[in-house]
């Protein structure tokens, strides 16, 4: 019986982190790890999404700005700000952050879809919002955090 | 010969200045400010091919069905007919006051949940619009708490005010529990009869805007023509 609702109701569970005052979450089973900031290398003529490259252990990792993505106004990183290395279908990228925060859990049925009044494409990439202690969680999809365009975009730089 | 003609003038223009008064005392109420004002009729210079052309009995029968098409393409294309006007406009309704910036507006009270004060923060969904201030858990219900000015002053002039600066004190809550129109106060509740509203029936642009008050001067608004549709349902 209870692994019947399990099975309907599955446990999941979330990174989350903070961009502004808002608080989002992030599949764990896509985080590889988590960085404090380090310098991040500017590549001519990528995109305004892009902040640049970072050499993780030999590999070249690409960083985007989560806060140009998200639409929110740029901040001076601080010792809280950490890049999260993410895997979205076969892409390795780093998203900057201004603070990780924890791992929840959280059920399937917790999770409702986020309305969204904007275009067709605007966010997208948000998955849905939950409640816990009194604030909203916000949950992102990463692997529609970018178009098909934009990762091909990627592979090029 | 010119004798004939004079007379098929003037009972022209008789029949005109006629039908021209049917039509102004039957949509007097609906245009009466509302919509952008008529071309007049040039009552003196008909050219005379027109003239000519009436007394034919071909012509003389199409001319009402002419009239009738073009009175029936105004009321479907700029007038619309009384009965899409909410329901609660057809008879007396309680209202409920409130501020955005300097304007007041009312409401029905019947499309309202209940009112909050705005002492907590929303969240915000990245790339929302900005009039979108973003989603609020109360009580049972998880709101989009839309701002007021935007929504009714427009984005330019809406986006002008710093809400860190000027925030808004409440927030009213549709009767749907699903969203919120954030405003600067809540002032009173008063009843309303029908007669007391100069209702605007051509309401292609801001279709919200349903009426006035005629001695107050306040807008009154249908909440459910100003609140988004949501694209997807929570």
């Amino acid at each position: 019986m209870s692994e019947d609702t399990n099975q309907n109701d599955p446990l999941m569970q979330w990174v989350t982190f903070y961009l502004g005052d808002e608080k989002y979450g992030i599949n764990v089973m896509q985080v590889q790890e988590v960085l404090r900031y380090s310098e991040i290398a500017p590549v001519p003529g990528a995109p305004n999404y892009v902040l640049g490259i970072i050499n993780l252990r030999g590999n070249v990792v690409t960083v985007i700005d989560t806060r140009n993505r998200f639409g929110l106004p740029s901040k001076e990183t601080d010792d809280a700000s950490r890049v999260v290395i993410i895997e979205t279908e076969n892409h390795i990228i780093g998203i900057l952050v201004d603070s990780v925060a924890e791992v929840v859990e959280l059920k399937a049925s917790e999770i409702e879809t986020a309305p969204n009044v904007g275009n067709e494409d605007s966010s997208k990439y948000i998955q849905g919002v939950t409640s816990r202690e009194n604030e909203l969680l916000i949950l992102v999809d990463l692997n529609k955090l970018l178009s098909e365009d934009e990762k091909a975009e990627l592979d090029m730089l | 010969m010119k004798s004939k003609q004079k007379t098929a003038t003037k009972q022209i223009v008789q029949h005109e200045q006629a039908l021209d008064l049917y039509f102004k005392n039957m949509l007097g109420d609906l245009l009466s400010g509302q919509v952008a004002p008529e071309p007049k009729v040039e009552v003196k210079t008909h050219p005379k091919s027109q003239i000519k052309r009436v007394p034919e009995p071909v012509i003389a029968k199409e001319e009402p069905k002419t009239q009738t098409r073009q009175a029936a393409t105004k009321t479907e294309g700029k007038i619309m007919p009384l009965s899409v006007m909410p329901e609660w406009s057809q008879q007396e309704f309680q209202t409920l006051f409130f501020k955005v910036d300097k304007m007041i507006l009312a409401v029905p009270l019947t499309e309202l949940l209940r009112t909050i004060t705005f002492d907590r923060s929303v969240t915000r969904i990245p790339e929302q619009p900005s009039w979108f201030m973003g989603l609020m858990d109360e009580l049972d219900s998880r709101i989009g708490v839309l701002d007021s000015g935007q929504l009714i002053f427009g984005k330019s002039r809406g986006m002008q005010r710093n809400l860190q600066e000027k925030p808004y004190q409440s927030i009213l809550i549709t009767a749907d529990g699903r969203w919120g129109m954030a405003c600067d106060g809540v002032l009173s509740i008063g009843k309303l009869t029908p007669e007391k509203v100069r209702w605007r029936t051509c309401r292609q642009r801001r279709p919200w805007l349903v009426g006035t008050v005629i001695d107050e001067l306040v807008t009154v608004i249908d909440i459910r023509k100003l609140v988004p549709y949501r694209k997807n349902e929570v």
